[in-house]
């Protein structure tokens, strides 16, 4: 059982490491047990380790939101991110308000209690507009969130609904100026010839108020609906992606932006796929990819042309056709498109499952793995009710080792990539108790149903996990689950 | 036979989704809408292809050889000439049972009317526009069949060039509209076809054509609902 320790490839330490110890990596040859001794050394606080599903136990941490069973549809959360350093959480909502938050110093008193998030900011990103010449209303519902790497006192993020992108900088005010000559404290203007002093205003402590001011708004370029932004890792440039087209902006500039890539047919009748996600690569900033309603992905590089509509690398599975039925396309069409941190592989989440690939080899994925299978044999329900149409979203972990993914009856999924263990989780009030353990969910897809199962027709599929994160070096997870945000940490020993 | 009672519900929930998605905050979905017209094709292909023969055949049917796309063109060719033998697929409209004929599904008994038309016609002209082909040939046919179809599909009135969100479901109709009202005009003047494909013919006939026919409007209710906004939507673009 105690085999040696493999160390394969030592990867570069991550911040928030502790005490300079090397990470382990097993390869896919080598034992459990070599795993569980690296685990048990190195203790669950390792950060970024979170490879093991058997030792990873997720605890209930928070939750945000009413408890209201009548649920106003403006509160549904429609994104959830992370900022680079994991210090802020911001989420965005389908009555565009963005509402971030803040993790609090840990504190010595109480070392159980790690930094919990609190409310640091909430203002109204987008409003619902009015488009005259079309005569539709462009709904104030926030598709994405993505944080600017932080790089002063400030915080910048991108948030977006279906036209309009905006930068927003969120920043504190701890002090204020007192004592101008020529206005009192209520700002009320003195008269100048009343004045017979002169002093000079000084900075006094002040509350501490968070602001959030719209330092740019791009607007007007996009005639379809906007489905993802990207923040290049150059951070000067960031793109937008639509249904057909994709848009490369400065962050300087807003009444330009140049187009990259653009799938619209001459003749709309022509069309057959549209553009689901998109983003940049983590290290070139050359690079992108772009996932297709057909289930393929293409990776473009703008150094080739101005316009990349001619793609460098293009992935796709081979359908099998054993699973054919009238839904295949719509089931084949990717909701999401993530790199992973390394910027080896990215991951593509379609309705049923989620599939990891290479991006040195585009004719088939390396790792594929079912979400939840036993939807299958429901398509046409799920096509009844709309579900199928719904657009999960799925997130690496900050080593890349784990893959999370949401799923109905708010259950969500991880999947480890190396020891090929999954567990399914569910994110509910009943299992709301402060460092309560998740326990595993099991579906029962057929036959007798054991106590603890549920079966595939008690889903409710009206509470679906659309939306999760997952902190950059640190098991903790924010999981949306309709109008809730709930936050899970790893257990703490 | 089910899959074309399945195809047949497909079709009419497709059509529904893309008439309410007009109607939605924050306009149209094109993508949505477009998964919903691929749907819908393969959903019409499998509906107006030979029962028996449906282009996919589904894992279920994978035991059953006879149902395998090619020999259906020969299977056609025997059973012209006699009488198709009843069988118990639901689907067709020729000689079988009276309730199955109207393709709803349900057997419903309120389906009074004229004795069916020989179905074989209908038959033999989907025959000719060939098997559907797989997924990966649709939007190839769909650039094939219009340019045969008498009829032309309508154009978009000026001024909605511009509007690509409603021209692209206007598009999507016309394409459908050609193909349904191309097979309408093919066929003879009292055969039976679900009022689902009449609903989808030139603005204004269908609804009339229907009318006349009472007897031959029997299917869901819900469908009936939405064909004849359906209809008018279509007048509407």
């Amino acid at each position: 059982m105690c085999r040696g320790l493999t160390p394969t490839a030592p990867l570069p330490k991550s911040p928030g490491r502790a005490r300079g110890e090397q990470r382990v990596i097993h390869s896919q040859d080598d034992a459990l047990g070599s795993a569980v001794l690296a685990v048990a050394l190195h203790g669950a606080m390792t950060p970024g380790f979170g490879s093991l599903m058997q030792d990873v136990l997720w605890c209930f941490s928070q939750v945000k939101g009413t408890t209201d069973t009548g649920v106003t549809e403006s509160d549904i959360i429609s994104t959830v991110e992370f900022n680079h350093t994991g210090e802020l959480l911001a989420t965005g909502d389908k009555g565009g308000r963005v509402v971030i938050f803040q993790r609090e110093q840990e504190s010595k008193n109480q070392p159980h209690r790690r930094g919990e998030y609190n409310v640091y900011s909430t203002f109204q990103s987008h409003e619902p507009e009015f488009d005259y010449l079309k005569s539709l209303e462009i709904e104030e519902k926030i598709n994405k969130i993505r944080w600017l790497p932080q790089q002063n006192a400030a915080y910048f993020l991108l948030s977006t609904n279906d036209k309009t992108v905006k930068l927003w900088k969120v920043s504190e005010r701890d002090k204020r100026p007192e004592g101008y000559n020529l206005k009192d404290e209520d700002g009320r203007l003195r008269d100048p010839s009343m004045i017979t002093v002169l002093r000079v205003p000084v900075l006094r402590p002040m509350d501490l108020m968070v602001e959030a001011t719209p330092r740019r708004v791009f607007a007007n370029a996009h005639t379809y609906h906007i489905n993802s932004i990207s923040v290049n890792s150059d951070y000067e440039t960031y793109m937008s992606a639509d249904d057909l087209r994709i848009n490369l902006w400065n962050f300087e500039i807003t009444n330009q932006s140049f187009n990259i890539v653009d799938i619209k047919p001459a003749n709309m009748e022509e069309l057959t796929e549209v553009i689901t996600a998109a983003e940049f690569h983590p290290h070139h900033c050359n690079t992108f990819v772009y996932s297709s309603s057909k289930g393929t992905i293409r990776l473009c590089d703008m150094r080739t042309a101005a316009l990349c509509d001619r793609h460098a690398k293009f992935f796709e599975e081979p359908e099998d056709p054993s699973n054919r039925s009238f839904f295949s396309e719509i089931i084949s069409s990717i909701s999401d498109v993530k790199f992973s941190h390394s910027g080896r592989y990215i991951m593509t989440r379609d309705y049923l499952t989620v599939k990891v690939w290479d991006l040195n080899m585009e004719n088939r994925p390396i790792e594929t793995y079912q979400v939840h299978d036993y939807l299958r044999s429901k398509l046409c329900s799920l096509y009844e009710n709309d579900c199928i149409f719904d657009k999960f979203e799925c997130v690496w972990n900050g080593s890349d080792s784990v893959i999370m993914t949401g799923s109905y009856n708010n259950f969500f999924r991880m999947f480890d990539r190396n020891t090929k263990r999954d567990v399914t989780l569910e994110a509910s009030r009943e299992n709301s108790k402060p460092r309560a353990i998740l326990k595993p969910r099991k579906v029962c897809v057929g036959g007798k149903r054991r106590k603890d199962e549920i079966s595939v027709d008690s889903l409710d599929f009206s509470k679906k996990i659309l939306h999760t994160a997952w902190h950059p070096s640190e098991n903790i997870i924010a999981v949306a689950a309709t109008n809730n945000l709930y936050i899970f940490q790893d257990k703490v020993n | 036979m089910e899959f074309k009672l399945e195809a047949h519900r497909i079709v009419s929930i497709s059509l529904g989704k893309i008439y309410s998605a007009r109607g939605q905050r924050g306009g149209l979905k094109l993508h949505k809408n477009l998964l919903v017209s691929l749907v819908l094709r393969s959903a019409r292909q499998v509906y107006l292809s030979e029962p028996g023969c449906p282009p996919e055949p589904p894992p279920a049917a994978a035991g059953h050889p006879e149902e395998e796309p090619p020999p259906c063109p020969a299977a056609w060719a025997a059973e012209e000439p006699p009488p198709p033998p009843p069988q118990d697929e639901a689907g067709r409209d020729c000689q079988g049972p009276r309730p199955r004929r109207c393709c709803c599904g349900e057997n419903r008994g309120g389906c009074a009317g004229a004795p069916p038309p020989p179905h074989c016609p209908r038959k033999r002209s989907a025959g000719e526009r060939g098997q559907a082909g797989s997924p990966v040939k649709k939007p190839r046919r769909e650039e094939e069949e219009p340019p045969p179809l008498p009829p032309p599909p309508p154009p978009s009135p000026p001024g909605e060039q511009e509007d690509m969100e409603t021209g692209n479901v206007a598009s999507l109709i016309s394409i459908f509209g050609s193909s349904f009202s191309g097979l309408l005009s093919k066929e003879p003047k009292g055969r039976r076809r679900p009022p689902l494909d009449g609903g989808e013919a030139a603005a204004g006939t269908a609804p009339a054509e229907a009318a006349a026919e009472p007897g031959q409007i029997c299917c869901d209710e819900p469908v009936l609902r939405t064909l004849n906004p359906w209809s008018t939507a279509i007048v509407a673009f």
